[in-house]
């Protein structure tokens, strides 16, 4: 049984001690630095979209404004399409800075343009985000085995090891104490500055627990692991210090070895296309067009858009100049041309993905970046989610687009109040 | 004398080290590391060379034998450039994967690099990978304090060193001992990746850079085994010494390099491709529509145009009217494009500079810096190839342009929209496709890639001068 004063008369003890206050200090700065820094960037990040969305929709005015035919405007119009950091972003940055988070699409073949990214300084992005999901996942367990490792030994350094146990009314629960006063400030000084930001930026209260908890758990897990090992009879006779480089061990082994080499076989193992081969495959489809019988691609068109079938003539006198119907058909039949490959590469990137999920299990730290970044919607099925978004509404723009090119009404300005707008499907800040 | 007994001092370590389990597996585990890192990277570098080099020549290949066309739509057909990987990122890939290693190129646009190679590594690399750069400049520092943080400390508590040093032992002695046993240690991990560098400079890179890349990698390590030897001297205590080498490793390997670039992000936002892109569309949109030969921009062309020529209408032109205008137009507009592309590489230069700097706060960024730059895999490289790609673009595009001025006959042109034998007729022989030249992407000259890592060698001998300084404080104040 552990009893209240045990704790006091623990808690004592344990802040009388400098090198644990310096510790709980330094993990309080890298907490609140890297909620910090990721609330700073995805303010930037919300601000950019702003003032892109206000740019997207002047310069999308002054096309129309300019333009006469709607197969022009298509041409050159160009939409915004944006992921919004969500309310926990900053928190986990996940592949925000390698997947593209904005996109401005048009008319055009869209396997031509998915692929094209806006993404981070990739030198920054090489050297690694400096986020909350980082400190929690691979630094915080460092600490708790820099505090924990040593917990009898220091006692037993200092000689008081039988003496605490013997004076005790319970040997059992002053350990538990110990290490109960230890892990509890070193949780509060963790999630207390996230819950201050989270509550600032707007986040629910049930996303801030469910943050709180996975770093609750995570802490749970490494004092698990610390303590275990600390206890296993098969290291009786070692030092603290051979114990503390065995606890470093287990760390490099679920944080390092164990996602590279699952990394090394899921590369081996799963089949992807080249990117490469998409764009090209893509390119030779919409280029050779001009050149192939005009009736093949038609056949090509109508096979998925029946619904055209008797408007594929081109009419000089009722069609306008340039026959925009047959051009952005061919552009449509570019993507179908494309589309296995397409598919089959974003099959591959969430195969991938969901093959990481099994080896997290594996590794403490891989798991808790996964559920932060999942809790952050910043991880990869979030953001091929808006890929997926993007692909949904230029599929909507094509529907706008082909009843005003095969039906070919006057062009009316006032037409393009029914162009669809992209809604991102992620809350926003 | 002095290197005699060091050398005594040096076995008795390794014979320590090879007794107990600890430091044995910790040696093991490292080299094996490095080995598999090495392998898969090589295997990794060597497939993605022949990929692209493959996919290079299937591109050159289909732009020049596409059929007779206009000339203006080879122009959006397009052509793509692939980036191979340079011989040193077996060793240190560097911002390669991140970048994507293609890009298409097409008239009036400036395209973005595509398919980064961490977009399909489901975070599993994020942290850490498997290249030896990263097992040489963050992990092996980590296996160097396990098994070196005692060195020193052990002899203290186990009441040897008072032994050793009553027997006539120096402390400079002592120290070299144990410091040149952990240096051997390390060279175990550093053995492999020289090996590897070796193979790399007998194949195509400059010898100086590998030999000063090698050199780099080498310092860090004695860097790393002198910072550790002399903490394990000036700390009473294993367990002390032991807990603030794994706080220096933190901070140096860890903390460090990633809080470099979170205040690059923040002290210096850069404004990104699309907002750019904006901006370049306001500037292009005074220049005219190079499609459009009656776009008011374009009137002054034409009068000068039909002054040089003394005719009075562009039918009576010896040039094709709309060939000159897409010439016109596509080069003033690469000027602006290039004005904004130069601007962006310059902010992300910047931001990558703000993020060096902390070399001087932590080894591990400086060597860093200086592993990418000399590798050929640094931004500077990455910023090299678009420049390239860019020369490329213009290069064809325009070389398609002049054929459109001179091989294409201007009524002929005028009149392509009119029916599919009018369309027929407004092309120009395939044989014009041959302009296009061969894409061949090589990093800086060797001499280019170490001035710019000169800031980062200087990084790294003021650590070198720290770390002496370290070494002889804990050399002067040895007591048993």
């Amino acid at each position: 049984m552990m009893r209240f004063t045990d704790l006091k008369r623990e808690a004592n003890f344990v802040f009388g001690h400098r090198q644990i206050k310096l510790t709980l200090l330094v993990v309080f700065l890298l907490s609140a630095v890297s909620l910090w820094s990721g609330y700073a960037e995805m303010q930037e990040q919300q601000a950019t979209i702003e003032r892109l969305l206000e740019k997207d929709q002047i310069e999308r005015e002054a096309v129309i404004t300019h333009q006469s035919s709607y197969g022009m405007v298509a041409y050159y119009a160009f939409h915004l399409t944006y992921a919004p950091p969500s309310p926990l972003a900053f928190a986990a940055v996940g592949e925000r800075d390698v997947f593209p988070w904005k996109h401005r699409i048009r008319m055009l073949a869209l396997e031509g343009q998915i692929y094209e990214s806006d993404t981070d300084n990739p030198e920054l992005a090489f050297l690694g985000r400096f986020d909350f999901a980082f400190v929690t996942s691979v630094l915080l367990p460092l600490f708790i085995i820099l505090l924990l490792y040593d917990l009898k030994a220091k006692e037993r350094e200092a000689r008081r090891f039988d003496l605490l146990n013997v004076t005790a009314r319970n040997a059992h629960a002053i350990w538990t104490a110990r290490v109960i006063v230890t892990l509890v400030p070193l949780a509060l000084v963790t999630l207390v500055p996230f819950v201050v930001f989270g509550l600032f930026n707007g986040a629910s209260i049930s996303s801030i627990s469910t943050v709180c908890a996975i770093v609750i758990g995570n802490i749970a897990i490494w004092s698990a692991i610390v303590l275990v090992i600390g206890a296993a009879k098969r290291f009786a006779n070692f030092s603290a210090t051979h114990l503390a480089s065995i606890m470093l061990g287990v760390w490099l082994v679920t944080t390092v070895v164990v996602p590279v080499t699952a990394h090394s076989v899921i590369n081996a193992v799963v089949e992807t296309p080249e990117g490469g081969d998409i764009v090209l495959t893509q390119r030779e489809a919409v280029n050779s067009a001009w050149d192939k019988p005009v009736e093949d691609m038609w056949a090509a068109f109508i096979a998925t858009h029946p619904q055209w079938a008797d408007f594929t003539t081109f009419d000089p006198e009722r069609d306008t100049s340039f026959n925009w119907k047959w051009y952005y058909a061919f552009q449509q039949v570019g993507d179908q041309t494309a589309s296995d490959l397409s598919k089959a590469y974003q099959a591959a990137t969430l195969q991938r993905d969901t093959i990481a999920s099994y080896v997290a299990l594996l590794s403490p730290s891989l798991l808790t970046q996964r559920l932060l970044s999942s809790a952050a919607d910043t991880n990869v099925s979030a953001m091929v989610g808006y890929e997926n978004d993007v692909r949904a509404f230029h599929q909507a723009l094509r529907k706008f687009y082909y009843y005003h090119l095969f039906k070919d009404p006057e062009f009316y300005q006032e037409s393009f109040e029914a162009l669809p707008k992209f809604t991102p499907s992620v809350d926003a800040l | 004398m002095i290197f005699s007994v060091a050398k005594t001092i040096c076995a008795d370590q390794w014979r320590y080290w090879l007794r107990t389990k600890v430091a044995a597996t910790v040696l093991l585990l490292g080299a094996i590391l490095t080995l598999a890192a090495l392998v898969v990277n090589a295997f990794h570098i060597e497939e993605a060379a022949h990929a692209r080099e493959h996919l290079q020549t299937e591109a050159e290949e289909r732009f020049k034998a596409q059929p007779d066309k206009h000339p203006h739509r080879m122009v959006h057909y397009g052509h793509y450039v692939f980036r191979a990987p340079t011989p040193l990122s077996v060793i240190e890939p560097g911002v390669d994967t991140y970048t994507g290693n293609a890009i298409f190129l097409e008239g009036h646009r400036q395209n973005s690099a595509m398919f980064a190679e961490q977009r399909q590594s489901a975070g599993l690399t994020r942290f850490s990978s498997l290249t030896p750069s990263f097992l040489a400049l963050v992990l092996a520092p980590l296996f160097i304090i396990l098994i070196g943080y005692g060195s020193v400390s052990r002899e203290r508590e186990a009441g040897t060193l008072t032994l050793l040093l009553s027997q006539g032992t120096t402390r400079w002695q002592l120290m070299l001992g144990k410091l040149l046993a952990l240096i051997t240690a390390s060279g175990l991990f550093l053995l492999p990746l020289l090996l590897a560098c070796l193979y790399v400079a007998f194949s195509s890179e400059s010898p100086l850079v590998v030999l000063l890349f090698c050199l780099s990698y080498a310092v860090y390590f004695l860097l790393w085994a002198t910072v550790v030897t002399a903490c394990s001297a000036l700390f009473e205590k294993s367990s002390v010494s032991f807990t603030m080498l794994i706080v220096i490793w933190m901070a140096a390997c860890v903390l460090l390099p990633r809080l470099g670039s979170s205040v690059a992000t923040n002290a210096a936002p850069s404004i990104g491709k699309l907002e750019a892109d904006f901006k370049v569309e306001e500037k292009l949109r005074s220049l005219g529509d190079g499609h459009d030969v009656n776009d008011p921009a374009f009137k002054k062309l034409k009068e000068d145009l039909l002054a040089k020529y003394n005719v009075d209408s562009v039918d009576d032109l010896p040039v094709n009217f709309r060939g000159v205008v897409a010439q016109y137009s596509e080069g003033r507009q690469a000027k602006v494009l290039n004005e904004f592309a130069e601007n962006r590489m310059g902010e992300e230069l910047e931001q990558a500079h703000i993020a060096r700097q902390f070399g001087w706060l932590s080894p591990t960024v400086a060597v860093r810096a200086i592993s990418t730059i000399l590798a050929g895999t640094s931004l500077e490289t990455h910023h090299r190839f678009l420049r390239e790609a860019e020369a490329l673009r213009l290069e064809f595009v325009q070389g398609l342009n002049k054929v459109h001025v001179e091989k294409l006959d201007y009524k002929l042109d005028m009149n392509r929209n009119a029916s599919e034998e009018a369309a027929d007729k407004a092309v120009v022989g395939a044989d014009n496709w041959a302009l296009l030249s061969e894409f061949n992407f090589k990093p800086e000259a060797a001499n280019t890639r170490i001035s710019n890592a000169l800031v980062y060698f200087l990084q790294l001998f003021v650590w070198v001068c720290i770390t002496a300084l370290l070494l002889r404080a804990a050399v002067r104040r040895l007591n048993p």
